[in-house]
Order: C-alpha cells, then structure tokens, then sequence
C-alpha cells in the first residue's frame, strides 16, 4: 500500500498502523461509493456472505478484537450471547453517538469513509442474522448524517443493501436515526431506548442485556463505528493474522486521539499497546508547547481516570510484577486497568504545568451534571453536588473540608447506579483528588464561610430572637 | 442595622371585593367589572411567579421573524411519512426524534402546536412527545436566531479559549448572557434577532479546539480572535 499518499500536513507518523484510517486525510478520495468500489470496496462483504454467519463470528472471535467504544468488550463473544433458540428479528445498531470528551475518531470515519461503516455492518448483519440495521448518530454531525444517507442509498442502488444482496439471498435495510445531543444515549441500553422514542433512561442489566432484550424486547447487538470498520479488516486479514497486530489479549490496532496542550493535537491509528505515552506524546504529537512541561493525562476520554505524569505504577502481579512509570506505559486495554486507569475510547487529553487542576475538576464535574439523565437518585443529585463543590473550590470560596465532601460524594455515586454513567461521572473526580489533593486543599481557606445566604439570614434571624 | 427580619404574612382575603363571582347575585344587577390585578397588591404570591417564569419560557424570540409558522405541508407530511416507514409497523413510535428534528429543522424550533401534530401522527399521547422534547438539549422550545452557535465547552475546547470565544460572540451580537442558567435557558438570543449563541457539550473535534456550529456548518481552529471572521462570513 505504498503507493498512498495523503494530503500535505496530514501524512501518517511512521509508527502508526492505519487499516480504518487508511482513507482518512487521503489524496484523491472522496466519500464516494465509486471511489470506494476502486479501492476493492465491499470485497468483503461479498466474501462474508458466501461464508456461513457461524464462520463469521469465529473469525472474530479468533481475532481477539475488543469493542472500541469504552468498555473494550469482545465483539465476537457479544455477537454470541444472542439466544440460540430465538424467534424474534434480531436487530443490529451502530453506536456513532460519539460524546465522550476527548474522542474524535467516528467522525472522521462517517465523514470521509461511510462505506468502510456500511461494509462492516453489511458482514455483521449477516453473522449475527439482523436484516434491519439502524445507525444512531448523534445530532451534532447533521453532515455526517447527510452523507450516510447519500451512502446508504448509493449502495442500495449498486446492490449491497436491500433484498437479495447480490443474489445471497440475505436481506438488509439500513436506516439513520439521530439523536439529540444527549450524552447518555452513548450507553447501549439508554441509545435503545432513544431508539424506541423515549427518554434515554438507561435499563438495568440483568436482565435488560441487549443481546438477550434489547430493541423491542428483541435480541439486539450494540456495536461502536470503529469495532464494525474493523470487521472489514479481520475478513480481509483473517482473524489469525490479524490477532498478531498488538499484543497477546489487546490485538489489533486502535485510534488514539490527543488533545490539549500538545503541540500537535490529532488523530492516530497505532497497534494497541505497541506505543507508549513517551512515543505518542512526545514523538508523535511534539511534545508540550514551548517552555511548559507536562503534567497530567486523561488516557481514555473524561470518564477515565486522570494520571500524573510524574507517577510509577506497578504492573502486574507476583513474579510479572514490574515498575514503570507513566512514560513506559503501553496504550492497551490491560495495562491502563492496572494502571488504575482505562482505555476507554481512547481519548487522550493532555493538561501541561500552566493548568489548575481545580478548574479541570470544574469544568468535568459541570460536563456530568449538565448531562445525568435524572433516572436514579446517586447520579442526577451527586453530579448536580459534585459540580456545586468544585465551583466553590475552583472560586476559592471552599474550605479544606470540601475536598473532603467531594470525595465522600463521588464515592457514594461509584457503583450505586443504574447504568456505567454514574461511575463515568465519579471516577475523574476521585482520581482528581487522588492524585492531586494538595493542590485542591492548596486552593481552599479555613477563612472560607461555605454556608449559603439563606441560612447566614436564618441564623441572624435566630439570634435577634429574644431567648 | 435593625436585623430583624419580617416573615411575609398572608392577606386575609375581603369578600366583599369578590360579590361579582357570587352565583347569588341578582341578574338585573350591574356586574361590576373584574379589577386589574395590581401587582403591589400581590406581593406574597411573587415567588410563585418568577418559579413559574423562570420554568416556562415564552417560545417567541426575537429571532422568531426569520422561521416560519408551524403549518403542516404536503412535503413536511412525505419527509415524515418516510421516517416513519424506517421502523416496525408497530412501533412508530420510534420516529419521535426523527420527526422532531423534521420539524425542527424547518421551523426552527419545536412548538406546540408541532408536538400536537406529531403525537398524532405517530398515534401516542402528546405527553410522551412533550418528554422527550424537553428531555434532549437537541431540541429548542423557543426560536433561536438566524444565525444558531454552538460553542463547544468542554475540557479541551474549554482549554483552547471557548469560554473566551463565547465572550466575544456575544460582545460581537450583543448578547447579554448575564446569568443564564444553561441547564434551564440555554439559548441567548441577541436583541436583533439574527444571532443566537448556546454552550454544547462536545461536538467530537476535540483535536481541533476550540469548535462551534454554526446552524448546520460546523467551524474547527475558532480561537477567540476569530470570531468577528465567523460572524462576517455569514453576511450577505
């Protein structure tokens, strides 16, 4: 594949690895399905279909790939839960309710590849049976959705969708759906409920898994925009070769987008767990801006937990058990878990020297409050509390206690909830005081008076009572 | 300073005042006509009001001018009758998001009048529109202006300045946001009508801080300085 060149300013840094990027910032491509059909478009799915679905799930299974989203689920085992004797449709959806602070990759693919989405879906459909596919796009690339219908119609026309695929016998509708600039429509059971038309109150699992009751009450698989491009390249590849991309339980490649105070923020495909924090951050982004050093690292969107960068970590366990500090770490899945930390949706956010760290645990804490669904009590009340402590302490109106309230609420929400949003808004502000509780206290006066104007007026009230 | 605080105590109501309601009145009787309400007079009830005002906001706009009235068309009619084909016969309720933002994107913003007309399209209780209408940021109740930006707020373009973009759109639009409540009133419009700002929460471009939307375009690289360019850019 040499023979790609991509546009000027935009050429891949040699360490990456590009197979969903591959089109991404590429000279002479364009979305469209012509040029897609050039480039060996649909191959793929082509080939899936003359495959039986059973052959298709174990090439994904075989093939070790975990689910891009956040959770970093395998796809083939989730493909599998499906119930063997059901008998209701089974649905299939692509989550591109792409949210998460820090992550920027789906709308790369949906705005420059559509039909790399399109094809993974057409091979997913099939092995897990689904003849009704919906995409849910968030509301906020109304372009995007534009140029998916203008695909999913373009494709239709060439015989890829719709009845018969090129006389498979195996039908398949593609639908868009948009959301609605809703956060928690990115959690899987709250995105079908928004795709039932209600609100995105999440369900409770059990028994609420997708796979088993999902759309409709039907057997329903919940797929990110990066885990179905990948499907196309684990066909193409097949699933033994392409587990030797990565690491052994983190295969494949995955993309990592930086922002924040680097000098080269951006997007980049890498082997999963074969580039550590030293290589991305300062050979491939440049390092921090000129005359600043820097000093923490979101790895995993805002819902991950922050690391210093000064920090050692222990590795491992027993024998295996190794020292590193936050350069060597490698961008896997297993060792940011261990790290204390994940991977999530492989959003980076890098914070340098020049940042106070009260006014990231500020604007985090409003991002969680602002965007709580309300449905269970720990979530919509702790994050609407989270976010009035840290605007005391980012002010400096707090007193030393307040960090400690902080904590005490943030660790009342993790695991008292309904869906992983709850955790999501909990961990950055545990981690944040974690890490960094100094500077927070730093921030904060015993001088400080932490009660409200109503109860200052009580008790003036109060005491002007005669006795 | 006197620190003692008044409890605002409850008028005893006159009835005298109220004989014009009174069914027992005789009908040759001229019925005085109702009184205005004078609102020194009622003081105590205040707070009510302004819970009230500050929950239900009035969908007109000064940007109102530039959308056009709710009407139902034979083409608004076909668009929907196509996203609802998209879903199960038996699930048409499904299409709720997918016909507000129908009816969003030729209107400008969702009325009542336009909830009525989905609810019954789709064949469910006004209600179940109603809570998903005020449920998803995504949806505006009152008319936004000609010209809609969003400007993203979140960590890394808030670490890119746009907080400080914001400032500036407004300080361009003449926009006072004064104390706003996002979560409440989360659209600002400028007293002309043609512009209108709102926060987002992030618009996925976090690479290319600080973004923004404006309508349906979407800018990346906007630094604080370059916001006098994004608003000219859109006069013609």
């Amino acid at each position: 594949m040499s023979d790609i060149t991509y546009l000027p300013g935009k050429e891949p840094h040699e360490k990456e690895h590009r197979l969903i990027f591959k089109n991404v910032d590429r000279k002479g491509w364009d979305p469209k399905i012509r040029t897609y059909l050039a480039e060996g478009g649909y191959e793929m799915a082509m080939k899936a279909l003359k495959m039986k679905p059973q052959e298709v799930i174990d090439e994904v299974k075989a093939s070790g790939l975990r689910g891009r989203g956040g959770a970093g689920f395998p796809t083939g085992i989730k493909w599998g839960f499906i119930p063997p004797n059901n008998t209701k449709p089974v649905y299939l959806i692509c989550n591109c309710d792409e949210s998460e602070p820090g992550t920027f990759k789906d709308r790369y693919i949906v705005h420059q590849d559509p039909h790399q989405l399109i094809e993974g879906m057409v091979i997913s459909a099939y092995a897990v049976g689904a003849h009704v596919a919906y995409i849910y796009i968030r509301e906020e690339f109304p372009e995007a959705a534009i140029i998916l219908e203008k695909a999913i119609a373009d494709a239709k026309k060439n015989g890829f969708l719709g009845k018969d695929i090129q006389g498979s016998g195996f039908d398949l509708e593609i639908y868009i759906h948009r959301g609605a600039a809703a956060y928690i429509c990115g959690e899987e059971t709250g995105l079908i409920e928004s795709l039932e038309g209600k609100r995105p109150y999440p369900r409770i699992k059990p028994p609420y898994f997708p796979a088993a009751i999902g759309l409709y009450m039907a057997p329903t698989i919940v797929n990110n925009v990066e885990s179905l491009c990948h499907v196309v390249h684990i066909l193409r590849m097949g699933g033994e070769e392409y587990i030797k991309l990565g690491t052994p339980r983190n295969s494949g490649t995955r993309i990592v987008c930086v922002s924040g105070d680097v000098k080269n923020p951006g997007y980049f495909e890498i082997e999963v767990g074969k580039v550590t924090f030293q290589e991305l951050l300062y050979d491939m982004c440049g390092g921090p801006k000129d005359g600043r050093t820097l000093k923490a690292v979101i790895p995993g969107g805002s819902s991950s937990k922050i690391l210093r960068c000064n920090e050692t970590f222990q590795i491992g366990r027993g024998d295996d058990a190794e020292e590193m500090t936050f350069w060597q770490l490698p961008l896997d899945f297993d060792t940011l878990a261990a790290a204390g930390s994940m991977a999530g949706s492989g959003g980076v956010i890098v914070m340098d020297d020049t940042r106070r760290m009260s006014w990231i645990l500020n604007n985090i804490t409003h991002f969680y409050a602002h965007e709580s669904c309300g449905q269970c009590t720990p979530c919509r009340e702790g994050s609407t509390w989270m976010k009035k402590v840290s605007d005391r302490i980012e002010d400096g109106k707090a007193t030393p206690s307040d960090v400690q309230v902080l904590e005490d609420i943030a660790y009342q929400i993790d695991g008292k909830t309904v869906c992983a949003f709850g955790e999501a808004s909990a961990w950055p502000v545990e981690a944040m005081i974690d890490k960094f509780r100094d500077e927070l206290v730093g921030e904060t006066s015993d001088d400080n008076d932490t009660r409200s104007a109503e109860r200052i007026a009580q008790e003036q009230f109060l005491s002007s009572v005669p006795q | 300073m006197s620190s003692k605080i008044e409890a605002p105590r409850p008028r005893s109501i006159d009835r005298s005042k109220l004989s014009y309601v009174s069914p027992s009145a005789p009908k040759d009787r001229e019925v005085p006509k109702p009184r205005l309400i004078d609102r020194s007079d009622v003081e105590y009830i205040r707070p009510v009001l302004t819970v009230l005002e500050k929950n239900v906001h009035s969908p007109v706009t000064p940007g109102v001018v530039h959308f056009p009235q709710f009407k139902i068309t034979p083409t608004l009619e076909k668009a929907a009758n196509k996203r609802i084909a998209q879903y199960p016969d038996d699930q048409r309720r499904s299409a709720v998001l997918p016909l507000l933002h129908e009816v969003q994107h030729r209107h400008g913003f969702i009325s009542p009048e336009s909830i009525e007309w989905v609810a019954e399209k789709l064949g469910i209780a006004a209600i179940k529109v109603v809570e998903v209408v005020t449920f998803y940021p995504g949806f505006r109740q009152k008319a936004p202006g000609k010209l809609h930006f969003r400007v993203c707020r979140t960590l890394s373009c808030a670490m890119g300045g746009s907080y400080e973009l914001m400032g500036k759109l407004c300080e361009l639009t003449g926009i006072d946001r004064g104390s706003a409540d996002t979560h409440k009133d989360p659209i600002s419009v400028s007293p002309c009508g043609n512009y209108s700002v709102e926060y987002a929460e992030c618009l996925a471009s976090c690479g290319t801080a600080p973004v923004c939307l404006v309508n349906d375009d979407f800018h990346e690289g906007v630094t604080p300085e370059k916001a006098e360019s994004l608003i000219t850019q859109y006069e013609s």
